[in-house]
């Protein structure tokens, strides 16, 4: 499943690209961005703690992808660079944390 | 008693270590040209051109392999390197021309998913693409935009000191080149990416070092004017030591706020803050040991000149 952004540098696709990690803490996904022609993708991961997840949440990936879609199309310039830059300079995926403190779109 | 980080009446032999300093400094630049011809810096894909693309593999693996397994999509010309420490089992491919780049991650995972099987999983973790053209027109107009900032910083300081010596123009440019073959001979060492961003941080550093060089030389100039019967060379160490206080004043707070970007910046600003690092405490250093040894050179260690200093 693709969730298709409308951003400032054109039309991006947001998608699932490796199987989430649940922990006792956590839910992590793996999300890829990548550009409807294809000439730019990145990985990032998106880290949700489950205090601010209900049961049903926890158990549908994908309905947490949609519910992240609009803030990372709001944030999409910070997120995009981000995680392009700490992926070529550190190796190393950039990961957005939503928690009590910065609930997100949680 | 007032905090005095340096005393009033300093007086530092500066001009007179000038030859050793002069040395070290030719010696340092000799290694970053040869550091740019036989390693290179390390362009981001804005200079590069062309396609990028990051992978990770669970296991090990090698660039020959990934060759291979890249064989079968007909993607022109590629050259896979691994990148990062060697546990990270990272790659970079670069493709100079992407015939069809459309879904070019998809297709690079499903190629490499196909050649190595389930046992050693690839992801691609980053795609990126810059017109070849692009690439090479930023490159050009990098280099043009250093090149012009620091012959025309030269000439405005030639015209504004020509009443002491035409000379602290070709001091000032000396003094610029160095700063930035020593900058970008340490983004060589550092391997870290040379981008748009890298770039505006080498032009600031041009701009501040500049800015120092200009102290100094304005209070050569106006010691020059109250003491003509002086040799230059006493002058011009007297002119450095007065402004030694507000040169390592200046620095120095710039480098605070910059050791801390550096250091709690994140990715995003470390390239920039390294160069910027970099290049005010090598911008300090020429402005005292290098702006100031090419006026003498050029002036023979003559005494101050006759014709009156004139203001700014």
């Amino acid at each position: 499943m693709a969730l298709e952004l409308r951003t400032g540098r054109g039309l991006y696709r947001l998608a699932s690209a490796a199987a989430p990690e649940t922990a006792d803490e956590a839910v992590v996904l793996t999300l890829s961005l990548e550009r409807a022609d294809g000439i730019e993708r990145v990985v990032f991961r998106c880290r949700v703690e489950r205090e601010l997840l209900d049961r049903d949440a926890c158990a549908n990936p994908e309905s947490l992808i949609a519910r992240v879609a609009p803030w990372v199309e709001r944030e999409f310039e910070a997120t995009r660079e981000a995680a392009l830059k700490l992926i070529r300079s550190e190796r190393r995926l950039y990961e957005v944390v939503f928690d009590a403190a910065h609930r997100g779109p949680f | 008693m007032a905090l005095q980080l340096i005393r009033p009446d300093i007086n530092i032999d500066f001009v007179g270590k000038r030859f050793f300093f002069v040395a070290l400094s030719t010696a340092i630049n000799l290694a970053a040209i040869l550091l740019l011809i036989f390693v290179g810096l390390n362009y981001g894909v804005d200079f590069a051109g062309g396609s990028v693309v990051q992978v990770k593999f669970d296991q090990p693996t090698s660039a020959a392999r990934i060759r291979q397994a890249l064989a079968p999509l007909d993607l022109g010309e590629v050259t896979v390197q691994e990148f990062g420490a060697t546990n990270l089992n990272q790659y970079l491919a670069r493709f100079e021309k992407v015939r069809n780049i459309g879904s070019l991650g998809k297709r690079l995972e499903g190629a490499l998913d196909q050649s190595y099987g389930p046992s050693n999983k690839a992801q691609v973790l980053r795609v990126e693409t810059v017109g070849a053209k692009v690439g090479r027109d930023l490159r050009v107009d990098g280099f043009l935009a250093v090149a012009f900032a620091t012959v025309f910083m030269g000439i405005y300081i030639a015209l504004q000191f020509r009443g002491v010596s035409w000379s602290f123009g070709a001091g000032a440019v000396i003094a610029l080149i160095h700063d930035v073959l020593v900058v970008t001979g340490a983004l060589v060492l550092s391997r870290l990416e040379f981008d748009l961003t890298t770039l505006a941080a080498v032009l600031t550093v041009i701009g501040y070092s500049v800015h120092d060089t200009i102290i100094v030389s304005d209070r050569i100039r106006e010691d020059a004017a109250k003491r003509r019967r002086e040799p230059l060379e006493s002058i011009m160490n007297r002119a450095i030591n007065e402004t030694l206080s507000r040169t390592i004043l200046t620095s120095g707070t710039a480098l605070t706020v910059l050791l801390s970007l550096l250091l709690l910046g994140g990715p995003i600003l470390r390239p920039a803050a390294f160069t910027l690092f970099i290049g005010i405490i090598t911008g300090t250093y020429s402005s005292i040991y290098i702006a100031g040894p090419v006026v003498l050179f050029w002036e023979g260690g003559r005494g101050a000149r006759s014709a009156p200093a004139r203001a700014a």
